[in-house]
């Protein structure tokens, strides 16, 4: 046991720098190739040479290799990389620091994730198994179409038609039925307000939550309808089991295992969609943050964003991994 | 100025990333519309506005993009104030600002005026934060505008042809700048320039307490003003609170409370604003049509001209049709302005017909341009005249990448291919800075241009004055003496008033040489709350002007 936590840890910090290398690159061939940041800071202007140098100065792009195309940086990235090994993820470009900004960030976008997760859950395992406990009858056609359904609306769609239709009207259905403060005016509040992050986050995480169960429900009917028809289901029906217990004990839980699987790996996709939540409905997230960080070629934001990103997903990776062997014994620790 | 920088770091709805920046730009009536007090609004009152998130310090010297301006306009008062009907400039923290022959400024500061903190608002504190701003190695976003001032270049570092620093700067204080006594402040310039007053309200000539020199990154987020308001708490990327300060001494102080701003991504507002969590905001364009036949809305709408011009250029500088006056003039005779607006962006561009924008600022004045009416015949006419396009190729239309732009300059080159046969190509490119600045462009591009104090000069000789005769400006190699002449006339006029009618001269001279052409300007609009009244915007940020407005609590 204790090798194998050291080699997936060993595994998982190969993976972080990797990552962080790649990144490192592609954030520096892009200064490159359009052009450093510092220039943007000055607009429509055209700034002397001097005004440009200490700008860049400012930004920590001084580097003279920034200026030329190919050259990977590596003396910066030695010096980022024993930044961060001291903690110190350094700051964006215009001063702020990179802790500061993902301590505010992230937790609104964790809270999104619960309550994503919790949906994706409920949805998946309860229209998974009914559809898989009564396969070929109507509920099962009928949850496999609104699967169908689901995938067709994407979440910027949801998002979209519920700020500008439905949004409004509620909101201000919910002001007049129980006051501007109560619960249900802040759950249809158009955009997140940070003093009522669990309230104002609620809705979003329901739909972005929606958008993505699709695949689940699919993915627990499948696993179930395998679960049906295996051996210890047989025995479990010959020894005189109800059927009810059947179910619980021996198709739900045995088709929890490639679930919780699929979460871990739907993490990346929500993360995706997290942009789009946190961008149109206006949450300080890491996704927005992330994006915006792209957007104006902030180097230090986007690699000290996405090290902690990937540092918490490589941890999460290998939890679940060690979980997973410790679940099931046939998985081995070879 | 930073507006500018926000319209190209933002690349996205030009119009409407500022319209969502709600604040007043400029400043406030002396007297007029019985704006000081008022008494429509409650003490307790907050006014609720959206700022863009991208607004990363409150730092005066720093701050050049419309959203902290707009909040540091009421945090800090300036030397002088933007009246909002005419935006010419008026003595406010300044008792007086005299010059006798335009290059040596006396400028007297108001009695007993403090900051926040106590520390006293006199010539020490403009010194230096102007020093602070005008140091080349701290990299303020408003050091440019020091230029003006005597010992600038020896305040600037020296640097290789690779961008390289070789040399530290000479000294860190402006020579130009003398503290003559705590209320008295001598300003030398390196020339006459007659608009010297009228730059002094923009938010990079506030002055600074010595505390906040003391602990910049500190004050960049929590600033000590001397203004009406103070900032309360900034959770950045989030929102940013600001009251009442009680101690304030001058007139300008509006009667509500407090003023909470919050923190927008990007445009995305308007169901916040309908939902009555905003008093002011812009529809998206697929919600314009809608507002605009709601007839409750329209009694909450305010829009005003803006001052941002948008034009195509030329490179004067490479050989081609355009070097011709005639086929600059065939182009610009064939652009279906008001057409191309109606289609594409209704209500938020006017046609632009000169290169100052009309009435927005002293000596703006509309139909200068007398080749800027649509006219197909009288364009293919000039095209003939120059010579005709060179057949088989494509003229190359360069501009940034924004898809707002992107869609207006293709109907442009649309209006240009159908009225004159010449077959044209966008090119959109990232790094459009950097090409424009390495005169990189084989063909006419989109520029554009907002001033960064109200005069008409400031439209005119910072984009067409160079003083280099063989080569032109870096940006499209335009030089004209007449021009040069005309501002350096204005420079040294007597009055403003002089100045401005020199500068106007300088126009005509434009007029005259057509080296680019003028294609629309910005419209700046907002729809309000019925929590709002007195909605005055400034027009020449486009801003509600936050001093003026009165706000009661919502029913």
């Amino acid at each position: 046991m204790g090798r194998y936590i050291l080699r997936r840890s060993l595994l998982g910090v190969a993976t972080l720098l990797l990552v962080m290398f790649v990144l490192h690159l592609l954030t520096t061939f892009a200064i490159q190739i359009n052009g450093n940041p510092a220039l943007a800071f000055f607009g429509e202007r055209v700034p002397t040479a001097a005004q440009l140098a200490a700008v860049e100065t400012r930004f920590g792009l001084d580097d003279p290799c920034y200026d030329q195309t190919g050259n990977p940086c590596l003396g910066p990235f030695v010096e980022r990389l024993g930044a961060y090994a001291q903690g110190d993820f350094g700051t964006n470009l215009r001063g702020r620091e990179v802790t500061d900004i993902v301590a505010t960030a992230a937790p609104n976008t964790l809270k999104l994730f619960l309550v994503v997760t919790i949906v994706w859950f409920l949805l998946g395992m309860g229209l998974g198994t009914v559809a898989a406990r009564w396969r070929g009858r109507s509920a099962d056609h009928g949850i496999r179409l609104t699967s169908v359904l689901i995938d067709a609306f994407p979440i910027f769609v949801l998002l979209l038609v519920y700020r500008y239709v439905f949004a409004v009207p509620l909101n201000a259905w919910a002001t007049e039925t129980f006051g501007a403060d109560s619960l249900p005016a802040l759950w249809f509040r158009p955009s997140f307000d940070d003093d009522h992050s669990w309230a104002t986050l609620l809705v979003p995480g329901i739909l972005l939550g929606l958008a993505g169960s699709a695949a689940f429900i699919r993915l627990v009917r499948a696993s179930q309808l395998e679960s049906y028809a295996g051996d210890h289901v047989r025995t479990a029906r010959s020894r005189g089991l109800h059927e009810r217990h059947v179910v619980l004990h021996h198709v739900m839980r045995n088709s929890a295992v490639p679930v919780v699987t699929a979460v871990g790996l739907t993490f990346t996709e929500a993360l995706a969609g997290a942009v789009i939540t946190e961008g149109m409905m206006n949450i300080y997230g890491m996704g927005g943050v992330l994006w915006e960080a792209v957007r104006g070629t902030d180097v230090a934001l986007v690699l000290g964003v996405v090290t902690i990103l990937a540092a918490v997903t490589v941890a999460v990776m290998l939890v679940v991994d060690i979980a997973y062997a410790a679940l099931d014994p046939r998985i081995r620790y070879a | 100025m930073g507006r500018r920088a926000a319209l190209a770091a933002a690349a996205t709805a030009v119009t409407l990333v500022l319209a969502s920046c709600s604040g007043g730009g400029g400043g406030d009536d002396e007297g007029g519309d019985g704006a000081d007090g008022g008494g429509g609004s409650d003490a307790d009152a907050t006014l609720r506005l959206a700022l863009a998130q991208d607004v990363e310090t409150l730092l005066p010297m720093d701050s050049n993009v419309g959203d902290n301006i707009s909040v540091l306009d009421v945090v800090y008062d300036g030397l002088v104030r933007y009246d909002p009907e005419t935006t010419e400039p008026y003595n406010y923290v300044a008792e007086s600002i005299e010059s006798d022959d335009n290059t040596v400024w006396t400028i007297k500061l108001k009695h007993d005026l403090t900051f926040q903190n106590g520390e006293p608002v006199d010539a020490e504190a403009f010194a230096r934060a102007w020093n602070y701003a005008a140091y080349g190695p701290n990299a303020m976003a408003n050091n440019y505008f020091f230029e003006r001032i005597a010992g600038y270049d020896e305040m600037q570092g020296e640097t290789d042809d690779d961008g390289n620093v070789t040399e530290e700067p000479a000294a860190d204080t402006l020579s130009g700048l003398e503290v003559v006594d705590p209320q008295t402040l001598e300003v030398t310039l390196n020339g006459p320039f007659a608009g010297f007053a009228t730059m002094l309200g923009y938010t990079g000539f506030y002055p600074v307490a010595q505390a906040c020199l003391d602990d910049v990154e500190a004050c960049a987020v929590k600033p000590i003003g001397n203004g009406p308001f103070q900032v309360e708490q900034w959770d950045q990327g989030v929102s940013l609170t600001a009251t009442r300060w009680e101690d304030y001494s001058l007139e300008e102080t509006p009667t509500y409370g407090t003023i909470e701003w919050t923190e927008y991504a990007g445009t995305e507002n308007w169901p916040d604003f309908q939902a009555g969590n905003l008093d002011f905001a812009v529809p998206p364009p697929a919600e314009l049509a809608t507002a605009q036949n709601d007839p409750d809305l329209q009694e909450r709408f305010v829009e005003g001209p803006g001052a941002a011009l948008t034009y195509l250029a030329f490179p004067l500088y490479e050989d081609g049709p355009w070097t011709d006056i005639e086929f600059r003039k065939a182009i610009s005779l064939a652009i279906d302005r008001q057409g191309i607006i109606d289609a594409l962006l209704p209500g938020e561009r006017v046609p632009a017909d000169s290169w100052v924008v009309p009435d927005g600022v002293p000596g703006g004045e509309a139909g200068t341009c007398q080749w800027c009416e649509f006219d197909p015949a009288a364009a293919k006419a000039a095209l003939e005249k120059a010579g005709g396009w060179p057949d088989g190729e494509k003229m190359t239309i360069h501009l940034g990448q924004d898809e707002t732009e992107q869609a207006l300059f293709k109907a442009i080159g649309d209006s240009i291919q159908e009225n004159l046969g010449i077959p044209y190509e966008l090119d959109p490119t990232p790094d459009y800075f950097d090409r424009r600045s390495a005169r990189d462009f084989s063909g006419p591009f989109r520029a554009n241009w907002f001033p960064d104090y109200p005069l008409n000069e400031n439209y005119l000789a910072p984009v067409y004055a160079s003083g280099d005769a063989k080569n032109g400006n870096t940006e499209f190699g335009y030089y004209s003496e007449d021009f040069e002449a005309a501002i350096a006339a204005g420079d040294e006029a007597a009055t403003l008033e002089e100045a401005v009618t020199h500068y106007q001269e300088a126009e005509a001279v434009l007029a005259e040489d057509f080296p680019t052409v003028p294609v629309v300007f910005s419209v700046n609009s907002y729809y309000y709350s019925e929590n709002v009244s007195n909605v005055v915007l400034d027009p020449f940020s486009g801003e509600p002007k936050l001093r003026l407005l009165e706000v009661t609590n919502g029913m």
